[in-house]
């Protein structure tokens, strides 16, 4: 008991250590909340594509502004490209992926000539790319709040309309709803989400705080509700855990481990034991049995266990 | 549901419920182009309460481009459609549309009620927490259909036609005055399939119209009022006994060798 | 079925479940805000002295940035200082990016002690991070600093200051003076260290100036792409021809042209050695080496320039660095 102390609360008694977790918890839990949203709407590839082509916005925003330009420009960056995807992928002729492609690869180049100019870079492209925590400031916190807050409103009202618009979306327009109103709206809070982790985490591992709880939640839970509560719990569980990791190990055994990279590492990790201990509760629990007078294909009662 | 027969080569029973002075759908002339390619023309034709009508006709014929039309989702090149009396986009609230059951993910986290509680949503809102009155025309909905008792379930652990139902279930809870399915038989199990039908005559019971694309001619025979022959134009409109003749049919499906065998037409595709 | 547990957990989350949600975690995180961003408390924050410390008390918390910097904080703190040094040997301090260790570290210190010049651009953030309250002790104070090589990183000047023992005494007595004003119960014992040291540092500036004296005056040529040694050059009047070796890629060879071209050069200037600060190609350096008759000096180990060297190294202190550095420029000239 005394070393999970000294683990997980005796760092916190320095106030930027508190400040980091603060912002890890934030994040965390609203990562996880939107990666649900990502996962159920197959948006991996597209917030994979954002967080490559925040980073331009990244640059030039440090560049005309030092570090509270960051988050401008990459909410200027991540904006941009949320409009540019969803009017591309509009287009019949052309191909998300294609699409996708092209902005993510051509918008990097750009962020890295932009920094390779500069001589002294070697430190700020680290620290766009794996994020620094240990810097956080009141500032950037209350930013951080107000982002979550916006975001979980503008979730919390549309719920329902995105529940239908994801599951069907063919019946959802026949309904009337307006999808691709309701795309812009998503990929907004994407890009949002996407800006808001850039200075704490980096744009590298922004993906794996929005994909990996979420992606768990799926493995533990068929219920959505469960799940989104689920991914949220496990990114702000993720960040203090992997925060606290990376502090014990720089204090007391000299090693240098980014926390960033220490979060990510303990999201991997939990997603394995779900994986793992998913398939030994259901085998445990026994799967229910076949209902009298229905008709059950094969394929439903193979789907119904195993990996997804 | 029960004590309706169907007669095998009889017309369809018509609906016990008083007809409404105008029709639920009117078709007038109508016409729809993708830019400048003509993908419908001349349809002609209207649906009473309590009556329902199949689209009949080959792949690409124009079934569903006809059926986004009366949703309001496609613009017309030319006629008019009316719905209950007004445009479509203004009906939509008294519209009900079901899908195909396979285009939706079987592993999306959602059980039957909910999906069914879906279609109650326009009533609802965005906001307000659903009332007893929706929980009650979700369980009757999921009644009508015979899925009652899978209600907590996850959609995805159905079957194709236990889905199918599902989402016939999820447009019969919006009560709505206008049903719009898109071949939904296809790929269903026979009790799924009865299920259907069931359910439907059961909307037709109370008042609403139906408008079905189908590919299958006796299904349409036995449930259908009337049917529409369409490929990209209307050959025909009408009861299914005088309009579903060879020579329509084969007008229709563009000559193909054909063979009546009972009440069942047999259609060579191309 | 379900089984009871996820049945529970599914009843309370069924209703209104993501505002609920929403609501207790935006609610937690508030508590924990308010518990955070409370006052920071006093056994966090150090920086105004050693109020309880008089006399026999605690070691004086130090924490320096540079090797250089922690060595003569080391020196002239003896036993009443603790050390903590940020940047180990053969780190780039441009690129430096701070651990959790550093940022408590600092924390917790009493004296913070910097080189100054621009050198350290992350010191900023991370004294504002750890809430250190007090006035960093920036040792280029008091000194002549040269014009930077016009590069971003040079933006405030020449920042190797201690190349130039003289320089170096000056910045010791600095840092002793801000050590005298933390702990003043200790003064005496920082001002008897200090003279000792700068004994050695004016030692030290002797002996070198006789060594470079012993080069023959048309000798004193310093080929070279080490930046880092505009100082000592200065001091003890050397010539820098510097832009001749380009920096060499350790995995790239010249071409024939361009070795050409190079010999030429170096030949021109008529010196016996020329010092590269990047490792060399081996073939590269033995061709160069052969064909115009110099001595090669190349690779990190050969001079110190941005850092002292690890520990047990020829570099490790100060004054072995400026000794070792001395030695090596003085054979390879001397021929």
């Amino acid at each position: 008991m005394n070393a999970a102390y000294q683990l997980l609360i005796e760092p916190f008694r320095y106030p930027f250590m508190t400040r980091a977790l603060m912002e890890l918890l934030m994040l965390g839990a609203l990562a996880g909340t939107v990666g649900v949203l990502i996962l159920l709407r197959r948006l991996a590839f597209m917030t994979d594509a954002l967080t490559h082509t925040v980073f331009p916005g990244v640059v030039i925003g440090y560049l005309l502004a030092g570090e509270g330009g960051i988050f401008a420009g990459a909410l200027v960056a991540g904006m941009a490209t949320a409009l540019l995807l969803t009017a591309l992928t509009r287009h019949p002729a052309v191909s998300e992926d294609a699409a996708l492609a092209v902005l993510l690869t051509s918008f990097f180049a750009v962020g890295v000539v932009l920094v390779s100019r500069e001589s002294g870079y070697t430190a700020d492209l680290t620290a766009f790319l794996f994020g620094r925590i240990l810097t956080v400031t009141s500032g950037q916190l209350v930013q951080t709040f107000a982002v979550a807050g916006a975001v979980l409103v503008v979730l919390a009202v549309l719920r329902r309309p995105l529940l239908v618009t994801t599951f069907d979306r063919i019946g959802a327009q026949a309904a009337g709803y307006r999808v691709g109103l309701l795309d812009l709206v998503t990929n907004g809070i994407v890009a949002l989400v996407v800006v808001a982790s850039v200075r704490a985490v980096g744009t590298m591992l922004v993906i794996a705080l929005l994909i990996v709880p979420a992606a768990t939640g799926r493995v533990l839970s068929d219920r959505l509700p469960v799940i989104a509560v689920a991914a949220a719990l496990l990114g702000a569980s993720a960040g203090w855990i992997g925060l606290a990791v990376s502090y014990d190990v720089s204090l007391h055994h000299g090693l240098r481990l980014a926390s960033g990279a220490t979060v990510v590492l303990v999201l991997i990790a939990v997603y394995g034991v779900a994986l793992g201990g998913g398939a030994v509760w259901r085998q445990l629990a026994g799967r229910r049995a076949a209902h009298p007078g229905s008709v059950h294909e094969a394929s439903v009662m193979t789907g119904d266990v195993g990996v997804r | 549901m029960d004590g309706e027969s169907w007669n095998a080569g009889g017309a369809g029973r018509r609906a016990i419920a008083t007809p409404l002075p105008s029709p639920v759908l009117e078709l007038d002339g109508v016409q729809v182009a993708y830019g400048s390619v003509p993908a419908l023309e001349g349809v002609e034709g209207t649906v009473a309460a309590g009556e329902a009508v199949a689209l009949i006709g080959p792949n690409g014929a124009g079934k569903s481009t006809l059926i986004k039309a009366v949703l309001g989702l496609v613009p017309l090149a030319g006629g008019r459609i009316r719905v209950l009396g007004t445009s479509p986009q203004q009906a939509r609230r008294e519209v009900a549309y079901v899908p195909q059951q396979d285009t939706l993910d079987p592993q999306f986290p959602v059980s039957v009620s909910q999906v069914v509680l879906m279609g109650r949503y326009r009533q609802i809102g965005w906001l307000r927490r659903p009332s007893a009155v929706d929980r009650q025309a979700t369980a009757d909905a999921l009644e009508q259909v015979g899925l009652a008792e899978r209600a907590r379930d996850r959609f995805g652990t159905l079957s194709g036609g236990q889905r199918q139902r599902v989402l016939l279930a999820r447009a019969i809870a919006a009560q709505p005055r206008l049903l719009l399915l898109d071949e939904p038989f296809n790929g269903v199990d026979a009790v799924s399939e009865q299920a259907l039908l069931d359910a439907i005559a059961g909307l037709k019971q109370s008042g609403s119209a139906v408008v079905m694309a189908t590919h299958d001619l006796a299904l349409a025979h036995l449930a259908c009022e009337e049917v529409c022959l369409l490929n990209r134009r209307q050959f025909g409109f009408g009861p299914p006994q005088a309009t579903l003749t060879p020579e329509r049919l084969r007008a229709t499906y563009g000559g193909h060798a054909l063979e009546l065998r009972g009440d069942r037409v047999i259609v060579a595709h191309a | 079925m379900q089984l009871s547990a996820r049945e529970a957990m599914v009843c309370w989350g069924r209703q209104g479940s993501a505002i609920r949600a929403a609501v207790v975690l935006a609610s937690a995180l508030m508590l924990l805000g308010l518990a955070a961003c409370g006052p920071s408390d006093s056994s966090t924050t150090g920086g105004t002295g050693l109020s309880g410390a008089e006399g026999g008390g605690a070691k004086l918390r130090v924490v320096a940035t540079t090797t250089q910097v922690a060595d003569f904080a080391r020196n002239i703190g003896g036993d009443r200082v603790e050390v903590t040094q940020i940047l180990k040997p053969n780190v780039d301090p441009h690129d430096y990016e701070p651990s959790p260790a550093d940022v408590q570290a600092v924390a917790d210190a009493d004296v913070v002690v910097d080189n100054g010049v621009g050198l350290e651009r992350w010191l900023d953030q991370l004294i504002s991070a750890s809430g250190f309250d007090g006035a960093v002790t920036d040792t280029s104070t008091g000194l002549q600093i040269r014009h930077g090589d016009g590069g971003e990183e040079e933006a405030a000047g020449d920042p190797h200051i201690w190349h130039n023992p003289q320089n170096a005494l000056i910045m010791c007595r600095t840092i002793a003076a801000a050590f005298s004003n933390a702990d003043r119960a200790d003064a005496t014992y920082f001002a008897a260290r200090l003279a000792t040291y700068m004994a050695q540092l004016t030692a030290l500036d002797t002996w070198i100036s006789q060594q470079i004296d012993s080069i023959p005056a048309e000798q004193r040529k310093l080929v070279t792409n080490h930046d880092a040694l505009g100082y000592y050059i200065d001091r003890y009047h050397l010539t820098f021809v510097g832009s001749i070796i380009p920096s060499f890629d350790t995995s790239a060879e010249l071409s024939g042209k361009q070795l050409n071209d190079l010999v030429a050069k170096i030949k021109s200037t008529g010196v016996r050695a020329i010092f590269s600060e990047s490792s060399l190609p081996p073939k590269t350096a033995e061709a160069i080496g052969r064909r115009a008759g110099v001595r090669v000096e190349a690779g990190a180990d050969s001079l110190y320039g941005d850092t002292l060297g690890p520990a047990g190294s020829s570099g490790a202190t100060y004054l072995d660095m400026e000794r070792h550095n001395t030695t090596t420029i003085v054979t390879a000239l001397k021929g």
